[in-house]
């Protein structure tokens, strides 16, 4: 991540009306990175996305790619390509001409422009369907259209606003890793926007986490998944999602002893502040049942599910805590177990800021 | 001078300019001789003022004037008769067809579309076409009632003080029939089919489902249906100088007819002026009910 | 419902009840073809005896209806290219757009959509008159009559645009397209056929105009087709061969394209009209 900015974004704010889209965005994206904006709906990073393009005009902050400024320069001549989520293929023009389409507003001559589609349909797969018109094509034909008119113009960088939300989920999976090839390949520079935090965790180098129009946190994914910095950002990553329980510090500020009827206490191997109330994150997956530790919660098994590879167990009711356990189990509901936890794999966050402790 | 030209182009300068275009002519041509009218309706118009902008004002005597005319409240009941008679007989007959049109069998759509033929005719050859079936003494209409043994002796619809105001509504009716079907068609279309499925599981018979499924669903549509059908009564115009012109002795006159020929053929512009602003008074509250009703489709 | 000719036995009550709707329109091509002496037989014959077409003809050449029929060509063409030209933009805008100016600017429409021309005939004639305009009587029913016309224009085709993706439009913003190039080229082009369907309704009404045309135009070389038959018609008319053959001459354009487009016309129609 040392290489020279390829988008620098500094204070960038906007208002739509009386609502603030983005507030004080500050985020520089080195050149070859793959970097996932990811967060709710609503959360801002589709107008992120879009004001990057130049779709949206922003209220205030600096804007540059690749060192231009870039503020209020319209779209075009910002020398971006982007994927959107309908993948917006002229409907009135054949493969070809989607992909061409940007070259023919260059004026690149007609022979050379041809010469890119193909080259673009050889490395996309789309070679046999040159002559067609997108209604003739599949849902996965259709990306990859709308990847190769994003390529075929060398941009600066690549956008991508939730490209893989309209696809199965077996093709989504495919098309993550084609993506991520095509990215280390062409040595691009891509921002890619989703709502799914695997889609963010699997492809990206750098992951933003975004909620009502800031950034909650930035980091490589497993950084995300290791110190989340807040609540949010760690119930966001993570699936299951993590349990939190209210819980306490013990008197020497080297154990937490959860708030829940039968819990015991967990030491932390490190020191916090003695005595004080806490949430106290619980990843599903590093919750064993029964296990070498001691037991840190004891609670009635209310439901199992199982998938085969998995079994998902949901104990009490006031919170619901999840438990991942890989391999067959023979708990059954109403049973009563305990689960343990290494100490490493415990996140303490303040009741009342939810940030990590 | 640059960053102009770059907003006409990439900004909302183009915006600005394929609205205002339009905005500006329609401002000239419709807004303007709006204001126009209502300045002429308080002034002297007569022959040698009718090419000057300030006349002798006239204050609300051109009103009480109008008011006043032997003629002025026998227009106003024919007015309201037209507009109820025509809106009812659209309205009933072009709900019942919408419904029929509504049940799949082959052709259903196509036979539907060529009602609409009545729509795009112009409104004058309607009229004359009107004017000859409701002839009284060799008109088709008579005819036919006769042979069918629903009347005795020829009913001469245009002539006939009691019966000229419906003879303009009959053709007004067959006129605007095919819209209001096609309007409620859409509105019915529109009605998921498993409600129906539900009401029958739930053991309502076909009379039951239309009162308490259709209508109730079709709510919205039926107001704008409603208010369209009043607007576009309240336009008409070329049926009248094609059966009837009015008479006979104003017994078929309506506001937008007598208006003008108050200006066109009497040349009392002040006057026609008057007429025209009180029927818009009228059209306002009408636009103001389809407004109410199409508000949430607007924004579509 | 189940039984297998209901479907038949629906489809023969259509039929029936389309030959009575659109009863008025044979009784204008039979009375036509009638003689003058037929056409008064009680009771009326419901297929002429002799059926002359000569009257067509004759009605074409005595009622000079080639300059007539071509004063409207000129007065409907003239309102459908301003109406079109004009009212696509901003069509557009109020399509693209969502705010309270928007709002407004649609609210305006629907007003301007409502006012019938009766009202607006007499401020017209009277401003027109003022500064000059009825001296070009034609163009004066054009504007007039293109200012009646664009509010349904603007409506209907506001509904076409929304169904235009709003990513295709940047997309092409982002492919190197300039706003003007992006509407011209992306956004027009798959808007075409509902904006070809309403300027061809526009034609259609604008080709049957008659108030404004009446009202402003004095010269019969100058006068369109609807003046032309308000001519020899009133409520004591009793040329009624002549009149249906007149009539007939100028509506079967206009029932042949409506026939024709028909399926077009009416998806056009109902995705617009309520929306």
């Amino acid at each position: 991540m040392s290489a020279e900015p390829q988008i620098e974004l500094v204070g960038i704010d906007k208002h739509y009306g009386s609502f603030h889209a983005l507030k004080n965005i500050d985020l520089t994206i080195p050149k070859g990175a793959f970097v996932a904006l990811v967060g709710p709906s609503g959360c801002g990073k589709s107008t992120l996305l879009r004001s990057l393009a130049g779709l949206e005009t922003i209220s205030g902050g600096t804007m540059k790619i690749a060192g231009e400024q870039m503020n209020g320069v319209p779209p075009r001549k910002r020398d971006v390509a982007m994927v959107f989520q309908s993948y917006a293929l002229y409907p009135h023009m054949t493969v070809e001409q989607n992909l061409t389409y940007s070259l023919r507003l260059k004026r690149v001559p007609k022979a050379e422009a041809a010469r890119a589609a193909r080259e673009v349909a050889e490395t996309t797969g789309l070679t046999p369907l040159l002559g067609r018109y997108p209604r003739e094509l599949s849902g996965g034909q259709r990306q990859r259209v709308a990847m190769g008119r994003a390529i075929i113009r060398n941009p600066k960088a690549f956008l991508f606003d939730e490209p893989l939300s309209n696809l199965d989920a077996a093709l989504r999976v495919h098309m993550r890793k084609e993506i991520r090839a095509l990215h280390d390949r062409l040595g691009a520079t891509s921002v890619y926007v989703t709502h799914d935090q695997i889609e963010a965790m699997t492809m990206a180098d750098h992951v933003v986490v975004m909620r009502d129009g800031v950034i909650e946190q930035q980091g490589s994914p497993l950084e995300l998944y290791d110190t989340p910095a807040s609540k949010f950002v760690a119930g966001f990553i993570g699936s299951p999602a993590m349990n939190f329980v209210p819980g306490k510090v013990s008197a020497d500020g080297q154990s937490v002893q959860p708030d829940l009827p039968g819990a015991g206490s967990v030491a932390l191997g490190r020191s916090v502040g003695a005595g004080r109330s806490v949430l106290i994150g619980l990843r599903p997956e590093h919750l064993q049942v029964g296990g070498d530790g001691p037991a840190v919660l004891r609670l009635p098994v209310s439901a199992v599910e199982s998938t085969g590879s998995m079994t998902y167990l949901t104990l009490g009711g006031d919170p619901e805590i999840m438990v991942v356990d890989t391999g067959r189990t023979s708990v059954k509901a109403g049973d009563t177990i305990s689960v343990s936890i290494e100490p490493g794999n415990v996140h303490l966050f303040d009741p009342a800021t939810e940030k990590a402790i | 001078m640059a960053k102009f030209f770059n907003s006409l182009r990439d900004g909302v300068g183009f915006d600005l300019i394929l609205v205002g275009a339009a905005m500006v002519f329609l401002l000239a041509l419709a807004g303007l001789p709006l204001v126009y009218n209502v300045l002429m309706s308080f002034q002297q118009v007569d022959m040698f003022t009718l090419g000057q902008l300030i006349r002798p004002f006239a204050g609300i005597s051109n009103y009480v004037a109008v008011v006043q005319q032997p003629e002025f409240w026998m227009v106003t009941r024919n007015t309201l008769v037209f507009v109820v008679g025509s809106m009812a007989g659209q309205f009933v007959l072009g709900f019942a067809l919408a419904v029929f049109f509504a049940q799949k069998f082959p052709g259903a759509a196509t036979i539907r579309g060529l009602f609409l033929v009545s729509w795009v005719m112009p409104g004058l050859v309607v009229g004359a076409i009107w004017s000859w079936i409701l002839a009284g003494d060799f008109g088709v209409l008579n005819s036919i009632l006769r042979g069918l043994g629903i009347i005795q002796s020829n009913i001469f619809w245009k002539s006939d003080p009691s019966f000229s105001i419906w003879a303009v509504i009959i053709a007004n009716i067959w006129l605007g029939l095919a819209f209001n079907m096609l309007l409620l068609s859409v509105g019915l279309a529109a009605i998921p089919r498993d409600l129906y499925e539900a009401a029958e599981l739930d053991g309502a018979n076909a009379w039951q489902r239309f009162w308490t499924i259709t209508l109730p669903m079709m709510r919205s549509t039926i107001g704008a249906v409603l208010s369209l059908g009043l607007i576009g009564t309240l336009q008409q115009f070329d049926l009248f100088p094609a059966l009837t012109e009015g008479g006979p002795a104003n017994t078929s006159n309506v506001a937008g007819y007598w208006s003008w020929q108050l200006s066109f053929q009497l040349y009392d512009f002040a006057k026609g002026a008057t007429v025209s602003v009180m029927m818009f008074v009228l059209v306002l509250f009408a636009s103001i009910l389809y407004v109410r009703s199409t508000r949430h489709e607007v924004r579509g | 419902m189940t039984r297998t000719y209901t479907p038949w036995a629906l489809l023969a009550i259509a039929l029936a009840l389309a030959a009575v709707y659109l009863f008025p329109l044979y009784w204008m091509y039979v009375t036509s073809l009638k003689s003058g002496s037929e056409i008064f037989a009680n009771p009326p014959s419901f297929w002429p005896a002799a059926p002359n077409a000569n009257i067509y003809a004759d009605v074409w050449a005595r009622r000079t209806m080639s300059t007539f029929l071509w004063n409207s060509v000129i007065i409907a063409s003239g309102v459908t290219a301003i109406t079109v030209i004009l009212g696509t933009g901003c069509a557009y805008v109020l399509a693209r757009y969502r705010s309270a100016w928007i709002d407004l600017g649609l609210f305006a429409i629907l007003m301007l959509q409502v006012l019938p021309a009766s009202v607006m005939i007499t401020p017209l004639f009277v401003g027109f008159n003022q500064i000059g305009l009825l001296n070009y009587p034609r163009t004066a029913v054009v504007l007039a009559a293109a200012a009646k016309a664009m509010p349904f224009f603007v409506v209907l085709v506001r509904a076409t645009f929304m169904s235009v993706p709003r990513e295709l439009e940047e997309a092409a913003l982002v492919d190197g397209n300039s706003r003007v190039g992006a509407f011209f080229f992306i956004v027009l082009p798959l808007a075409r056929n509902g904006i070809l369907v309403c300027a061809i309704l526009t034609f259609m009404s604008a080709f049957g105009e008659y108030i404004y045309s009446k009202s402003i135009i004095q010269s019969p070389l100058l006068q369109p087709a609807s003046v032309g038959l308000s001519g020899f018609l009133g409520p004591n008319s009793s040329d009624w061969n002549a009149i249906m053959a007149y009539s007939a001459i100028y509506v079967t354009p206009i029932l042949l394209v409506f026939v024709i487009l028909q399926r077009r016309i009416v998806s056009g129609l109902t995705s617009g009209a309520l929306k």
